[in-house]
């Protein structure tokens, strides 16, 4: 027992701590979530499996005509590409120390503006279309973005503060619009758009089975590799980065914090736009009135597990989806109620960030162990031996 | 053992406190006799500030235990300290500063009345009346109605002094108290502390300077790296002698420096005004200039605008009104970056806050002054290899120690050392003004003498240096000239050879001419 802890200790502060913290928090949040369904009389296996059964990745007792688990996978996939996208967009602004929580409102806004502006056009094709959509989105997310950053560094204003009122003016302002100008009489939603505006191939047929083909997937893949790269490679990650972990020695240094500041939040906003077009031109196709996308917040507990890395969260916003794509068939065919999926999320989003608290903790237990051992063996966290005041105390 | 009657009012049995990656107290015991003035003497990271929070409740020991007056006690808490009869005074002191002087003290144990036989009420106006007689009592006079952000360190201090008073302490710890104090302030703590004793108070006094050990204690224990090297009589001890055992070998206590040789004037500032948020001049219509081989010192009491005259000329601050040249060039309105370009490099006081980025590498600290330039990155692309090439080299020019090489997180690495790497990174700038805002700052002695020798040798290159430090013994050693500061006004400016330790004092205190 004793061995087993300081095996997993080692992992959470060997060279890939944050993967296995998040492997950890999935542990954690399963276990979690198994006695909370347990409590309720369900076998958690059997919800588990269930979940996985509704994403594609586990076949159904039976299938109706024209659909399988490949189509169930394709759905899953449609709804993976926006969740990507947004926690790219939280990873944007969090690497600069903004805590962007007006996503789901970015999203909306650009969702908006792409439908009435191209969604809604019959005469356009495919090929201008499409590009189009998704050019609007960058365009309306990334100016909104920019007015955060703006009211932050010009008035001071914290970008929490601003993008929840900005959620606010936005769900408002286009609900209002819908409703007056763009509303379906039967669905109370906005009017469907066209198919060639939209960013989701329907009715493909594939073999015998019908299924949709989710181009923002591809973008969202694109964005990642592109936001890593950024963050990894570029002059302006660099300062994204110093900005985001110390505001004033990147005023020292000579960085126009204010730019950054401005530039990370119009990054974030674009690519939320980029969300908000593919979700509301690709998975919904039709926007709800005053309600704003669920994924905007989901987007935090991705970016959290992915440990604020873009390729991270390409794994990370996988494992949620399961949850909240699944949990549709998991309801009908376990009888829980599907939003069991909501609070799945919140309890990984729980155990994710405990991250820093379990590598503290292991890297603890790890210096004890060091401690008690005979003192010839080094101890991997102290310094140089010799070397005079380790640490300021 | 609990019936066991002791002679001492503290007893430190066997101590031992880890932390990760440090043992910061190993096996250290301590006996101190009641009414004795108890030295803890070491240098910074030997443990003394961590041996004294574990006996005034911050930390619970890993190993070992504590009696006072005989028993033993286990402290959760200051608060189970306090009521032990414990007091400390931090070195950076815990006051609220919008409360008034009062308000502070009785902060925790107010005294409590019930209005209408129900309502809770604070009567200050007793508390105020109290205090002032406290303050009469033990000579701290203060006035228990001024707000705190309006009075000197030295009031702040003795309102630290009154709160632990005011709490009946008997035990009093005291932080590296004179840090922050002028020469003639510290004569007048150490007179406290005296009057204190007599009247039957225990004081543990925390320092590195041998000379207040010298003046008030009676026995003193040196602690070297977390252990405890010797507990000497002061009487029986020489200075040298402490000074050997405090850093474990023989100390140098004269630096070798050269009879200057001035150039051309590189920084000229005129008539600088900073104004803070809250528009007050926090610099004053400042005036002064450094020539190429010259070391202008600046010394003062923390707090009178030493930090934004250097802000200023870094570009960090906006100048209200004056201005700067550098080689000549008004550079008053340009960004930092310019300036920095133009000539300037600069070692701000605040290592964490401004010097570095502590959650980054060694090798992208050490870079922070080129990363933007060729071969660190090209078209916008960074370059990891010229990273960690660079540091290399700086890593061996200026000794800095760290476990994981270019790799070290700089949070992990000791003060000294991320002094060192902050310091190479601006002397490999060779640039023509360097400014040093409290370089050796919670310094151990080694790495003091080895940052004193970096100065001197830029000087000797011909750099313009400008040095802003709160340690008068460092501008002693160190200046060509000497610019005393006070609220924010330079009231003399002289070459060194020609002031004296106690005039410089003076001055700081805000006496113009004697």
């Amino acid at each position: 027992m004793k061995k087993k802890n300081l095996l997993l200790a080692r992992r959470l502060t060997g060279r890939h701590a944050s993967l296995w913290v998040s492997v950890l928090a999935i542990l954690l949040m399963l276990v979690t979530a198994g006695i909370l369904l347990l409590a309720m009389g369900k076998n958690p296996l059997a919800a588990f499996r269930s979940f996985l059964q509704g994403c594609g990745m586990l076949p159904k007792e039976n299938y109706g005509g024209g659909s399988g688990m490949l189509t169930d996978l394709l759905d899953f996939l449609n709804y993976l590409a926006p969740l990507i996208l947004a926690s790219l967009a939280f990873i944007a602004a969090f690497k600069a120390g903004l805590f962007n929580i007006g996503i789901s409102g970015q999203m909306m806004l650009a969702g908006f503006t792409a439908t009435v502006l191209v969604g809604y056009n019959k005469a356009l094709s495919p090929v201008i279309a499409k590009p189009l959509v998704l050019l609007i989105g960058l365009v309306v997310g990334g100016l909104t973005g920019a007015l955060i950053g703006y009211l932050k560094y010009r008035f001071n204003i914290h970008e929490v503060v601003s993008t929840i009122m900005l959620n606010y003016i936005i769900s408002y302002l286009t609900g209002f619009f819908i409703n007056n100008n763009y509303v379906d009489m039967m669905t109370r939603n906005s009017r469907t758009c066209t198919p060639e505006a939209r960013l989701t191939l329907t009715n493909v047929m594939i073999g015998d089975l019908k299924g949709k083909i989710p181009l923002g997937l591809i973008i969202a893949i694109l964005v990642a590799l592109l936001v890593s790269f950024v963050f990894r490679k570029t002059v302006l990650g660099f300062e994204i980065k110093a900005v985001g972990m110390n505001r004033r020695c990147s005023q020292y240094t000579g960085i126009r914090v204010s730019r950054i500041i401005l530039l990370s939040m119009g990054f974030s906003g674009a690519i939320a736009g980029l969300a908000g077009v593919a979700y509301y031109l690709g998975y919904t196709n039709t926007i709800i009135p005053k309600s704003l996308p669920g994924m905007g917040y989901d987007s935090i507990s991705v970016a959290l597990l992915g440990s604020g890395s873009p390729i991270g969260a390409l794994f990370a916003a996988v494992v949620v989806s399961i949850f909240q794509q699944g949990a549709n068939y998991m309801s009908s065919s376990i009888g829980v109620a599907k939003e069991i999926a909501s609070l799945i999320t919140g309890i990984l989003l729980l155990f994710a960030s405990c991250g820093n608290y379990m590598k503290f903790r292991a890297e603890r237990k790890i210096q004890q162990a060091a401690d008690l051992a005979p003192r010839s063996v080094p101890a991997p966290a102290a310094g140089k031996p010799g070397d005079r005041g380790v640490k300021t105390l | 053992m609990s019936d066991y009657k002791s002679d001492y009012i503290v007893e430190m049995r066997h101590i031992t406190k880890r932390f990760p990656g440090i043992i910061a107290n190993d096996d250290v015991s301590l006996e101190i006799r009641k009414g004795e003035v108890y030295a803890l003497l070491g240098e910074n990271g030997a443990g003394k500030s961590t041996l004294m929070s574990i006996l005034f409740g911050t930390y619970e020991p890993d190993e070992g235990e504590i009696l006072v007056n005989g028993k033993p006690v286990k402290f959760h808490s200051s608060t189970d300290a306090t009521a032990c009869g414990i007091g400390m005074v931090h070195q950076h002191f815990k006051l609220v500063e919008p409360f008034t002087i009062a308000e502070n003290i009785v902060l925790g144990v107010e005294p409590e009345e019930k209005k209408l036989g129900i309502l809770p009420w604070v009567n200050i106006r007793k508390a105020n009346q109290q205090i002032a007689e406290l303050s009469r009592a033990y000579g701290l006079e203060v006035n228990p109605t001024d707000r705190i952000a309006d009075v000197p360190v030295s009031v702040r201090q003795r309102v630290e002094i009154l709160k632990m008073l005011y709490r009946g302490a008997e035990i009093m710890i005291f932080d590296e108290p004179t840090a922050v104090l002028t020469p003639q302030e510290i004569d007048f703590l150490l007179q406290i502390i005296d009057n204190l004793r007599k009247d039957g108070k225990t004081i543990i006094l925390i320092t590195h300077k041998i000379a207040e050990i010298k003046r008030v204690a009676d026995r003193c224990a040196i602690l070297r790296q977390g252990r405890l090297i010797d507990i000497r009589e002061v009487a029986d001890a020489s200075a040298q002698e402490l000074a050997d055992l405090m850093v474990g070998r023989q100390v140098k206590f004269m630096l070798e420096k050269t009879a200057p040789q001035f150039r051309a004037p590189v920084l000229e500032v005129q008539g600088l005004t900073v104004k803070n948020e809250h528009k007050f001049d926090v610099v004053k219509d400042v005036s002064f200039t450094v020539h190429g081989g010259e070391i202008f010192a600046i010394a003062g009491v923390s707090g009178n605008g030493q930090g934004e005259i250097a802000d200023a000329i870094a570009g960090l601050l906006k100048a209200a009104s004056g201005k700067v040249l550098l080689n000549g060039k008004d550079i008053t309105a340009m960004p930092v970056r310019e300036r920095a370009l133009a000539g300037l490099s600069y070692i701000p006081e605040d290592r964490h806050e401004t010097g570095t980025i502590p959650d980054m590498m060694l090798r992208e600290n050490l870079a922070l002054r080129e990363y933007y330039k060729e071969p660190f990155s090209r078209r916008g692309i960074l370059h990891q290899e010229a990273f960690r090439s660079y540091s290399e080299q700086l890593i061996q020019t200026y000794d800095i120690r760290c476990a994981q090489g270019p790799e070290t997180v700089l949070r992990s690495m000791s003060g000294g050392n991320q002094q060192k790497a902050i310091v190479g990174r601006e002397i490999e700038e060779q640039t023509d003004l360097i400014i040093f805002v409290q370089p050796t700052r919670g310094l151990d002695i080694g790495a003091i003498e080895n940052i004193h020798r970096q100065i001197l040798q830029e000087r000797e290159r011909g750099a313009a240096i400008l040095l802003i430090s709160l340690e008068l013994e460092e501008i002693m050693a160190l200046a060509d000239t000497i610019g005393v500061l006070y609220r924010g006004e330079i009231l003399k400016i002289d070459a060194a050879e020609k002031m004296t330790t106690q005039e410089v004092g003076r001055y700081m205190m805000g006496v113009k001419e004697a």
